[in-house]
């Protein structure tokens, strides 16, 4: 863009500041590339599997707080059920595997579909119901998944869960120890960092964002917000269904307490801790949130109550998350 | 055929009639100016004509088209256009960021160009960028493109959302009183604006409570009064006439 008289006279008296340097090209290139090779080469350095099975599950979290900021960062849209999507991703996975023999990379896939499938039909209300309303259908919709699973047990086998999840391959690549789900990991969340920034930085992004700021005056944008909003559900949802199927063949097993009200109440902390409406932000949020639970583990009577004293004090010091964008300073 | 027909359009809250009977047309070209005193249904009229609103009766005819009570976002595809009385642009997201979203009705990228069509998105993209810094260069806003709109001064935010209505060149653009909260030299501005508008050919529905202002920018005037049509003609005869005049007594006196 052409320099203006206006921002050229701002530039001149403003040398290079850090934040200057920070949106300089090179420097993002520079920093893009030096994080994804420390990213692949990961593994290498840190051998110890137990710090790479945290990673691995950070990963995870990433992956489905990334769909979830999709929603709430971008879209505004509340939603307290982001577990139950994941669960029927898990769910999904874990069946079709052990009793239909399929292979996991078609799992993978219809995993996805059937939360993106849900993911629309539970958006559809959006249209009649007002946020407040929707986010208690959310926690409603999470809940009844919830008990379906414990409750079906001829399909789900009830509370047990289902057990036996084979070691997954995908193009015969067979996926055994924590570095290979390590790098699934990478490669899925590579997948869905691009798909996002893709849709973000289209009008489809923007009329998300414009739905957030201000409905009224997005449909006067010309936005059909009904449909809008059915969209950013769904689309949101289907990572989450990703990451189940990932949790599936990585635990090999899926049972309903992994889908609890409780995690989607975590996973909307890691996102308003990392920061709402930034497509990486939500990265901060998972790795502050997970090795606080870490690392209190030998007091995991007090987790919530950990979890809770971080996200109070970071909605008093950094409203907006700690890479968030300013919409949420309020 | 005009541009716009309204015909005796009426709108009900409850037992409130905010509109009856109102019937007015705006030729293709034309800045239109409304007026009328307070809670006379200025606003609630291009509520009903953009879609916010299902008028009660009547009906609004659109080039041709029966556009009653359609969808919002359905009437701004068909060319209308408009801004809020209260300011409605998008807070924290960038002055460029507002004007694209503006222009969502002419991007046609599809769900399915997003992911399989990245160089041709992109491409749309680029032209998107390219005509709204032309919007904004229009406006002397293009070096503030990067600013967040909520950080601009309160008249600038003002022409932001006049931008951000333009940008997808409506056939015809409603502003509900565009001046509040500016000062005189802005004013004096955005008059100039409006007619540069003129010029590109967007037809202009202007309501405002500055009669300096709406004087000296319309070519015709209607007034509004307690949700009916009281008068209609040129700003002179506006001016001198008493019954107009006698509406507006305890007002304002500057008529
Ligand atoms: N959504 C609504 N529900 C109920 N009554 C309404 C609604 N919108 C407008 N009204 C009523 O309709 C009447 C006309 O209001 P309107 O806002 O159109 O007036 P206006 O001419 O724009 O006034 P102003 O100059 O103050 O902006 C008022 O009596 C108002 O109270
Ligand atoms: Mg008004």
């Amino acid at each position: 863009m052409e320099p203006t008289l206006e921002n050229h006279g701002k530039q001149t008296g403003n040398p290079m500041t850090f934040k200057t340097v920070l949106n300089h090209p090179m420097f993002k290139k520079t920093a893009f590339l030096t994080a994804a090779a420390g990213c692949v080469l990961l593994p290498h350095i840190m051998t110890d599997t137990y710090y790479l099975g945290i990673i691995n599950y950070m990963i995870l979290y990433v992956i489905l707080c990334m769909g979830l900021n999709l929603i709430l960062g971008y879209a505004g849209l509340l939603s307290l059920g982001h577990a139950a999507f994941y669960g029927l991703g898990g769910y999904t996975t874990a069946i079709l595997i052990t009793r239909y023999g399929f292979g996991f990379l078609s799992c993978l896939i219809l995993s996805g579909a059937i939360a993106l499938l849900f993911g629309i039909l539970l958006g559809l209300p959006t249209r009649k119901v007002r946020g407040d309303y929707f986010c208690l259908l959310t926690i409603a919709f999470g809940e009844i998944f919830r008990l379906v699973a414990q409750a079906w047990i001829g399909f789900t086998n009830g509370a047990m869960g289902i057990v036996g999840i084979p070691i997954p391959s995908i193009l015969g690549w067979s996926i055994r120890t924590e570095v290979d789900f390590y790098y699934l990991g990478l490669i899925l969340l590579g997948f869905t960092w691009i798909t996002l920034s893709l849709l973000v930085h289209s009008k489809f992004g923007r009329a998300f964002i414009a739905i957030r700021e201000d409905e009224l005056a997005a449909s006067v944008m010309g936005i059909n917000t009904a449909v809008y909003k059915i969209i950013v559900f769904g689309i949101g949802c289907f990572y989450a269904g990703l990451a189940g199927s990932y949790l599936a063949v990585y635990q090999t097993t899926v049972t309903p307490s992994n889908f609890r009200l409780e995690e989607s109440c975590l996973m909307i902390i890691m996102v308003i801790v990392g920061g709402m409406g930034s497509l990486l932000a939500p990265i901060a949020g998972v790795i502050i949130m997970t090795l606080a639970t870490e690392y209190f583990r030998g007091i995991a009577e007090y987790r919530m109550l950990i979890i809770g004293v971080i996200m109070v004090a970071v909605l008093l010091f950094r409203p907006q998350g700690i890479f968030g964008t300013s919409a949420f300073k309020g | 055929m005009s541009l716009l027909t309204a015909d005796t359009i009426g709108k009900k809250f409850g037992g409130v009639i905010a509109l009856k009977d109102v019937s007015l047309t705006v030729e293709k070209g034309e800045i239109v100016g409304m007026i009328g005193p307070n809670g006379s249904g200025k606003t609630t009229f291009i509520n009903n004509l953009s879609g916010l609103y299902a008028p009660t009766s009547g009906r609004f005819m659109f080039n041709g088209e029966d556009i009653t009570g359609l969808p919002a976002h359905v009437i701004t595809g068909k060319g209308i256009s408009r801004t809020f009385q209260n300011l409605r642009v998008f807070p924290n997201i960038s002055v460029l960021e507002n004007i694209l979203i503006g222009l969502h009705c002419k991007i046609t990228t599809s769900l399915w160009d997003v992911y399989a069509g990245v160089l041709k998105t992109r491409k749309v993209e680029r032209q998107a960028r390219e005509k709204a810094m032309a919007v904004l260069e229009l406006a002397d806003l293009a070096g503030r493109h990067d600013t967040l709109a909520k950080n601009l001064p309160y008249g600038k935010q003002r022409l932001l959302e006049i931008c951000r209505a333009i940008v997808s060149d409506p056939h015809l653009l409603l502003l509900d009183e565009p001046c509040a909260g500016m000062n005189p030299v802005e004013m004096d501005d955005l008059a100039g604006f409006i007619r540069i508008l003129q010029k590109k050919g967007i037809t202009v529905f202007v309501i405002e409570h500055n009669m300096r202002f709406i004087m000296s920018v319309a070519e015709r005037i209607i007034v509004l009064a307690n949700g009916a049509k009281f008068q209609e003609g040129t700003p002179v005869e506006i001016q001198k006439d008493k019954k107009v005049q006698a509406i507006y007594l305890g007002e304002e006196g500057d008529l």
